[in-house]
């Protein structure tokens, strides 16, 4: 055991915190979706089994939730990926020093602090003499109300874009630039090069942003909550992952409903475990484990 | 500084499947500089690497004197060591490199100032001090890198083709300048190298590898005169020494050649050779000359006898052209002889 | 591209216009917060400092002071950086550069963590919090963003662990070093490229998370930046000029991070940052 007295030591304070705030709350969130834990039962749950779920079968929003939530990925996941790969084309046939600017500005929302970046929303769609929107278009009214599932997806949009227009862009670079030169030399024009090059080699980096941000989607609640707190009106923007976290923790509701909000949850961390397993299975594993060359620690 | 005795006993070490030594014996007496030559993969620096201590044998044991160290930490073994790259730190200077050994022993600043200063001197590298690596020479970064294996006055030094990285001019200087400062200080030293001319020129004795073993342990002269197996014949020596595969029959006979040998040997298959400077021209083997190289005041003949082809140093005023004919002769007294497995047949007589 | 079109022109005006929303907005928040009265983008009242009142009025409403949520941001963002740059680089130092059994299991794990929706587990991590008697405090917070984000951290500092020189650690370790002492003395200030990434992202994560903070944060005397400028988004008036004071006020040192790191930052939202 002395022998890896030192890795162990190196190792210890990851472990502590993951095992801490990951592993301990995957069972977690399993073992609270089977109890009854509310604000009234905090300190004395009670085992229901599969009670929570039940419920959630006949529970007459979940439909709705369940639609919401769809939209939601589908229309964000569309306009993220849609924009960067744009974005990505565009800044990359540009000089580099302006496309440098351009990536540059559209890291701005993902570096802004999402309450910030919201406010930003909420001035630009209030109504005059603030809201730019309400002027332009002559009807001043809130527009975030009027219509908040634009506002959530461009909102959403604007912050994702980026992921999708860096990976593509450095793909982009990858590519060696005989190619480019090759189909010159045939005679190809950009948009031609674009697609018969460029894009037939980014079908990779396309299918693993949207696998990673469909993920992120679905359990990201943080805009939402800000933007319209799933309102307005009865869950008329809520997702699944608003709604679980707002059964469990928001404290508007007179009951917390922990439980519930846990067997929500369960769903969301069913599938991330399950979509992070393929992920480790994909990824090219062996060239990253190569043996150390020292033997003593 | 006064040398160990350095004693290796049945060192083997395995990578997984692959059998990198397999079993090492070797002792080297104080003071003494012995060379590991070997091509690529042959174990030589895996075995510098187990007396470092970085890699932990598989079987054996190693021993400085009578001390067993072989389960020490490296930081315990009093060992100074010269990588290849240097493997100086980039990010200190000079100084704090040559330093870096002192400063974990926690010795005293002003002393650490004074060793480290006396070290450069001697190595000719203190205008450089307060440089980062990257901003001198390589041939004044191997200089750093060897002065900071010597400054905590280690008991045995290893040197992992320190010179190889440098350039051809530089590098014959640094072989003399490294030689006299071992000397010097009487430091059990061993260099692992490529180069069998680094090797002859530099070592006391050389350990000569194959793949894994050590097939010869001796002075420069005596690979010379007496390679003790085909691998160390046809290794060591330029140009190396023609070997030429056959029967024993009271004389050598090699498909289409007969050359005639001093008697008293064994019958059976096995190895003659010799070496392109031994062979004269007053014999009666005939070959044709298919190369002629320059070298400076002699030429390097490539040969064509029976089929065969080999390697001869042409004589001083010789005048030789592609295609000619020459009458070879192999004195007897110059023969190396082996056995079927690669092995010297003691000659009996000369 | 190797090859620039030859009406890239056309392509850049395109570019402007579909990032003219990032652009409006920036400058929005500006003059709403320069000015005492704006209408859209055009200031009407005066270069004022009406909406930054906050800042010497001691207590906007009954909230805590500007400045008791300006040292809590502080004090999360920077200890969140510390924690998750040495946790993640003691660990990839670990699995990049020692042997010890079940290192390739720990590097699968670490990399399915990875990719792994960490904000899901929240609602366990409240309970763990509660348990663990953290909850309401910064310490608990801190200890929860450092954690969420270290397998992206642990992945990154492997990556520059993976390129130190062997022969280099070797000579440290002949030269008398452990590798406590190597690691800290050697590889680390070897890998400062890896840690002004790491770092700068941290900061700017930390500086900004506003869901760890409103669920595991109640007492005001807790609040960050975050919460604060967020305590005004639910009032039935809504000031704008101050809210776009504090906005400015709380978004000034992402913009210095920003330009301070960003060469080092690029790598990492690309390298697979929650997006």
């Amino acid at each position: 055991m002395r022998r890896y007295a030192a890795p162990l030591l190196f190792l210890l304070p990851a472990t502590i915190l993951i095992v801490l705030f990951f592993l301990i709350p995957v069972v977690t969130t399993v073992f609270l979706s089977l109890t009854d834990i509310s604000t009234v039962t905090f300190k004395n749950p009670s085992w229901v089994g599969l009670q929570n779920y039940r419920d959630l079968l006949v529970d007459p929003f979940i439909p709705k939730i369940f639609y919401n939530t769809g939209r939601y990925v589908g229309l964000t996941l569309l306009f993220n990926v849609g924009m960067g790969l744009v974005l990505a084309l565009l800044t990359s046939l540009i000089p580099e020093r302006h496309g440098d600017n351009f990536r540059t500005l559209w890291l701005v929302p993902r570096i802004m602090p999402p309450v910030v970046y919201v406010f930003v929303w909420q001035g630009l769609l209030a109504r005059a003499p603030f809201g730019i929107i309400s002027d332009l278009t002559g009807i001043n009214q809130g527009w975030i109300n009027s219509s908040p599932w634009t506002t959530i997806i461009l909102a959403n949009g604007f912050v994702g874009a980026s992921f999708g227009m860096l990976i593509f862009t450095s793909a982009i670079r990858a590519i060696p630039r005989d190619l480019f030169y090759a189909a010159a030399v045939d005679g190809a024009s950009t948009w031609q090069t674009v697609r018969r090059v460029v894009l037939p080699l980014l079908r990779w980096p396309i299918l693993f942003v949207t696998v990673y941000q469909t993920l992120s989607l679905l359990t990201s609640f943080e805009y939402i909550l800000l933007l319209t707190d799933g309102g307005p009106g009865l869950f008329k923007t809520t997702v699944w992952s608003l709604h679980a976290y707002k059964l469990a923790l928001s404290n508007y509701f007179g009951n917390i409903e922990f439980g519930l909000g846990a067997a929500m949850a369960t769903f969301l961390v069913v599938i991330g475990v399950i979509v992070s397993l393929v992920y480790m299975r994909v990824f090219n594993f062996r060239e990253l484990v190569s043996e150390p060359k020292i033997e003593v620690n | 500084m006064t040398g160990v005795t350095v004693r290796l006993e049945g060192l083997v070490k395995h990578f997984g499947r692959v059998q990198a030594l397999k079993g090492i014996d070797l002792t080297l007496t104080p003071g003494e500089l012995v060379a590991f030559l070997g091509p690529s993969g042959c174990g030589k620096t895996t075995t510098l690497l187990l007396i470092a201590g970085i890699y932990k044998a598989t079987a054996g044991q190693i021993f400085f004197d009578d001390r067993r160290i072989d389960h020490l930490h490296p930081r315990d073994r009093d060992i100074g060591m010269v990588f290849q790259s240097y493997a100086l730190y980039p990010h200190l200077t000079m100084f704090e490199n040559i330093a870096f050994p002192l400063r974990l022993q926690r010795v005293p600043k002003a002393e650490v100032k004074r060793k480290v200063e006396q070290t450069a001197e001697l190595l000719g590298i203190s205008e450089q001090l307060l440089r980062r690596p990257a901003l001198v020479s390589g041939g004044q970064q191997q200089r750093a890198a060897l002065a900071r294996a010597l400054v905590k006055e280690p008991r045995v030094l290893l040197l992992d083709e320190p010179l190889s990285n440098l350039d051809a001019l530089i590098r014959l200087s640094a072989r003399a300048e490294i030689r006299r400062l071992q000397k010097e200080l009487g430091i059990t030293s061993i260099l692992v190298t490529h180069d069998q001319s680094e090797a002859l020129a530099m070592a006391d004795r050389v350990a000569v590898f194959s793949v894994g073993e050590v097939e010869q342990f001796a002075t420069p002269e005596e690979l010379y005169k007496a390679p003790a197996t085909t691998f160390v014949a046809g290794f060591v020596g330029f140009p190396p020494m023609n070997l030429f595969e056959g029967r024993f029959n009271g004389a050598f006979e090699a498909k289409g050649l007969k050359i005639p040998l001093s008697p008293g040997h064994p019958g059976g298959k096995g190895y003659l050779g010799i070496r392109p400077e031994d062979i004269r021209f007053d014999g009666e083997i005939a070959a044709r000359v298919l190369l002629v190289e320059v070298l400076g005041k002699d030429s390097l003949l490539t040969l064509e006898a029976a089929g065969h082809i080999l390697k001869a140093m042409s004589l001083e005023g010789m005048q030789v052209a592609i295609g000619d004919e020459l009458l070879l002769n192999f004195p007897v007294e110059k023969l190396h002889l082996f056995d079927a497995e690669g092995k010297r047949i003691q000659r009996q007589a000369s | 591209m190797p090859l620039l079109p030859q009406r890239w022109r056309l392509l850049l005006v395109l570019l402007l216009v579909i990032g003219l929303p990032i652009a409006t907005g920036l400058i929005w928040l500006l003059l709403t917060a320069l000015f005492d009265r704006v209408h859209g983008l055009i200031p009407q009242g005066d270069f004022g400092s009406e909406n930054w009142r906050f800042l010497w009025q001691g207590s906007v409403s009954g909230r805590p002071s500007i400045w008791v949520a300006l040292l809590n941001s502080v004090m999360f963002a920077g200890a969140v950086a510390v924690i998750e740059v040495l946790v993640s680089a003691m660990a990839a130092y670990a699995i990049s550069r020692m042997r010890f059994p079940l290192r390739s299991m720990y590097l699968r794990f670490a990399l399915m963590l990875h990719a792994f929706p960490a904000i899901s587990l929240i609602i366990a991590i409240f309970y763990i919090l509660r348990i663990l008697g953290l909850f309401d405090t910064l310490i608990g917070v801190i200890l929860v963003k450092a954690s969420l984000e270290l397998p992206l951290g642990i992945w990154l500092m492997k990556g520059f662990f993976d390129h130190l020189s062997w022969e280099m650690e070797m000579a440290a370790l002949v030269d008398g070093a452990s590798r406590w002492t190597l690691f800290w003395r050697i590889a680390l200030p070897l890998v400062r490229p890896g840690i002004l990434a790491l770092g700068t992202f941290a900061l700017l994560s930390a500086w900004g998370e506003f869901i760890l903070p409103f669920t595991l944060i109640v007492s005001g005397k807790s609040w960050t930046l975050a919460l604060y400028l967020q305590s005004f988004m639910g009032e039935s008036f809504i000031d704008f000029g101050l809210m776009a004071g504090v906005g400015l006020f709380y978004v000034l040192p992402v913009v210095l991070f920003f330009l301070l790191g960003q060469r080092y930052l690029l790598n990492i939202y690309s390298g697979g940052a929650k997006g």
